[in-house]
């Protein structure tokens, strides 16, 4: 039988330090890691990284979406993880992305993200979650945009 | 070649000869009894070879030395039917067993469990696969096997599991423990000693003393992040004690205390972060503990007395009642503020007692005045733990002093209510059942005030003297008061105001609907002898006491 489908988005402060550079490279290394790993565990998502923050959501079945959500909240290099929704979902919102990468440190800080994180982290409004989730899926696509150009 | 397949046997053996010296120990025994230091020597004595078994508490260790001996002289109680029986003996110490067998003029043997992995499990906590108390005691003991050895040890205790533990479900709480322990286990460097002590308590050891703090500061960020557990999102936290060897403590015993102190005070302060012990932690232990001590001897020795403070009726100037206090007087100490001691009290449960001893006295006091004046007691939420028990006590100080129901009001605080709702409003019905009145104290410093008001039809409500202090300056007092009386009135309450204490309050609390008021303007609390003088002086009220006519309405 099919597991169910489960998704969790969360948004925590990131601890890297250094010239951006540097942080571009962590994070492309840790993309990548996580890429090889979901792909085996049948889970995709999204990465936004933007103010020193990450928003990350993750969908697949429940036991893989807790096993990579627990490995990740053992790293490091980020904290204050608030998570902004986890449950059930019907549908994959990323489907094709094991594990997509929106956003460039260094790049015009993008106001929207900006306001959903402060959000995220004053207390933890309903809305939130889907805001991120709409925020990652505009990123995505324009990421894809960029990709094809 | 025997002695070479006795050493390397999976299960755990120990050879001593009749002189009980030792023979020998193999490693299996030496890993499940928790061996402290190097390998023992042939011809160690069985007590020296027992204190280095850090697994056994003194108590075990003194059952192996007699039944050791009792073997050896013969004496050891045959069973019926049994020959060989005489020749053996089991020891279970809780998760393990022992079984001393005498070797025909040889000497005897201890063998440890039955195979299998029962030695290993011993030492283990079987739902998260860390060490388990045991394990840690031995641990404990070969970290400060002497003097001078480095050590810290963490102790932890979750925040809110029980919450997430009563919310979720036992499984989803064990699921969330073995996430715990994936955690600790990932922060940790080889050497470490991590294991559960039971419930939601963890210990680390460190075999350095530098080191827990930067720990401890981790720990308490990655246990407080977010927990995906069977398909719940779990947010708990972590309180963590810290105590280093050989600064805090060189022996194994002090230094759990003192980590334990430091866990306590980590609490105390909000939990959710690490405290290192710290030696005014002992004083201040120490302090609590002679209160204690003097606190279990005070009602003996006839310490505590009730003062009474007159409860007044605003509309006829007349004594209603009186509120019995009460006060702790010390040979050294001198008066011992209640603040100080009613929270130890109650922590200790020595409130129960003390607590039945005021409401005997009141009684016992309330049934020499004039039969118009009821006497006002103030009863501890721990109390209400045990219903049965305080009903008891109420219809003995009643019957005691043959005082009846309707004389007698019971005054509770509004965290009574926070605890077992269903259970407790039982109680104060079975209360109101017997006459007896029924008061909020201290209203408006709690929580949830007005939602507790519609769960029970209280008798009286008493604003909390911060808004009557607060009447004369710019800040909301007045309108609290007004409000309260006015809710007050609407639910067929009476209301008294406490701390009065100046003529414009006074005025005020009768202008704005106050039906009732107390503080030192009409009286400080007196002694029992003095509240016939007290009544000579303050008129007591004429109309007979009943339900159905309200106090001042």
């Amino acid at each position: 039988m099919k597991q169910e489908l489960y998704r969790v988005v969360y948004c925590s402060r990131v601890r890297l330090s250094g010239p951006p550079a540097g942080i571009v490279g962590h994070l492309r290394h840790i993309l990548a890691t996580s890429r090889r790993n979901n792909v085996r565990a049948d889970i995709s998502g999204a990465l936004l990284f933007a103010n020193n923050c990450f928003a990350q959501t993750l969908e697949g079945p429940r036991v893989e979406v807790e096993r990579c959500f627990e490995r990740i909240q053992n790293d490091p290099r980020h904290s204050d993880v608030t998570v902004l929704e986890f449950g059930p979902a019907s549908a994959r919102e990323f489907p094709k992305w094991s594990m997509g990468f929106a956003g460039e440190p260094g790049a015009a800080h993008d106001p929207l993200a900006f306001v959903v994180f402060e959000g995220a982290f004053a207390g933890e409004r309903p809305e939130s979650g889907s805001a991120v989730l709409g925020l990652l899926h505009g990123l995505v696509r324009r990421e894809e945009a960029w990709a094809l150009a | 070649m025997l002695r070479a397949a006795l050493l390397g046997l999976a299960d755990g053996v120990i050879l001593f000869d009749p002189g009980l010296r030792l023979i020998l120990c193999n490693a299996a025994a030496r890993h499940r009894l928790g061996w402290v230091g190097a390998p023992p020597r042939r011809g160690l004595t069985l007590a020296s070879w027992l204190d280095h078994a850090g697994g056994l508490d003194p108590a075990e260790r003194s059952v192996i030395r007699e039944h050791c001996a009792a073997l050896l002289a013969g004496d050891a109680a045959p069973a019926p039917g049994r020959d060989s029986a005489a020749a053996e003996k089991d020891l279970a110490f809780g998760d393990f067993t022992l079984r001393l067998r005498r070797l025909d003029g040889q000497g005897i043997m201890i063998s440890l469990a039955t195979g299998g992995d029962d030695g290993e499990a011993a030492l283990r906590d079987p739902l998260t696969g860390l060490g388990n108390r045991r394990a840690f005691q031995a641990a404990l003991a070969a970290a400060l096997a002497r003097a001078e050895s480095e050590a810290a040890l963490l102790l932890l205790d979750l925040d809110r599991f029980k919450h997430v533990n009563d919310s979720l479900g036992h499984p989803v709480g064990d699921a969330l423990l073995r996430l715990v322990a994936q955690r600790l286990r990932a922060s940790l460097r080889a050497g470490d000693t991590l294991v559960r002590l039971g419930g939601d308590e963890f210990a680390i050891l460190l075999p350095r003393a530098e080191g827990a703090e930067p720990l401890a500061e981790r720990l308490v960020d990655l246990l407080s992040r977010p927990y995906l557990v069977e398909g719940h999102l779990a947010n708990i936290g972590v309180s963590i004690g810290i105590a280093r060897a050989p600064a805090d403590a060189t022996e194994g015993g002090m230094l759990l205390r003192r980590a334990d102190l430091a866990l306590y005070a980590a609490k105390a302060a909000g939990r959710r972060q690490f405290c290192r012990f710290r030696p005014e932690m002992d004083a201040r232990a120490q302090a609590r503990q002679a209160l204690e001590t003097d606190l279990r001897r005070a009602v003996a020795l006839g310490q505590f007395h009730l003062y009474y403070q007159p409860l007044l009726e605003v509309a006829s100037g007349a004594v209603i009642g009186f509120e019995a206090l009460l006060r702790w007087a010390h040979p050294t100490r001198g008066m011992v503020s209640p603040t100080e001691f009613i929270p130890l009290a109650e922590e200790v449960g020595l409130i129960v007692p003390i607590g039945e001893w005021v409401l005997r006295q009141a009684c016992r006091a309330a049934a020499s005045w004039p039969e118009t004046v009821l006497v006002a007691v103030n009863v501890s939420p721990v109390q209400f733990a045990d219903g049965a028990r305080l009903l008891r006590a109420v219809d003995e100080a009643l019957a005691g002093a043959g005082l009846s129901g309707m004389r007698l009001e019971i005054e509770i605080t509004e965290s009574v209510l926070l605890h077992d709702a269903a259970e407790t409003l039982a109680i104060l019905h079975d209360l109101r059942g017997r006459g007896v009145r029924i008061a909020m104290d201290d209203f408006g410093t709690g929580y949830s005030s007005l939602s507790q008001l519609r769960s029970f039809p209280f008798d009286k409500i008493k604003i909390d003297r911060s808004f009557v202090s607060e009447i004369e300056g710019q800040s909301g007092g007045k309108a609290v008061v007004r409000a309260i009386a006015a809710l007050g009135a609407s639910l067929g309450m009476t209301v008294t105001v406490e701390g009065v204490e100046t003529e414009a309050q006074a005025h005020f609390v009768a202008s704005s609907g106050g039906h009732q008021m107390q503080g030192y303007l009409i009286s400080r609390p007196v002694p029992a002898d003095d509240v016939a003088a007290l009544l000579a002086r303050l008129p007591a009220r004429t109309a007979r006491l009943s339900h159905e006519t309200r106090d001042g309405i």
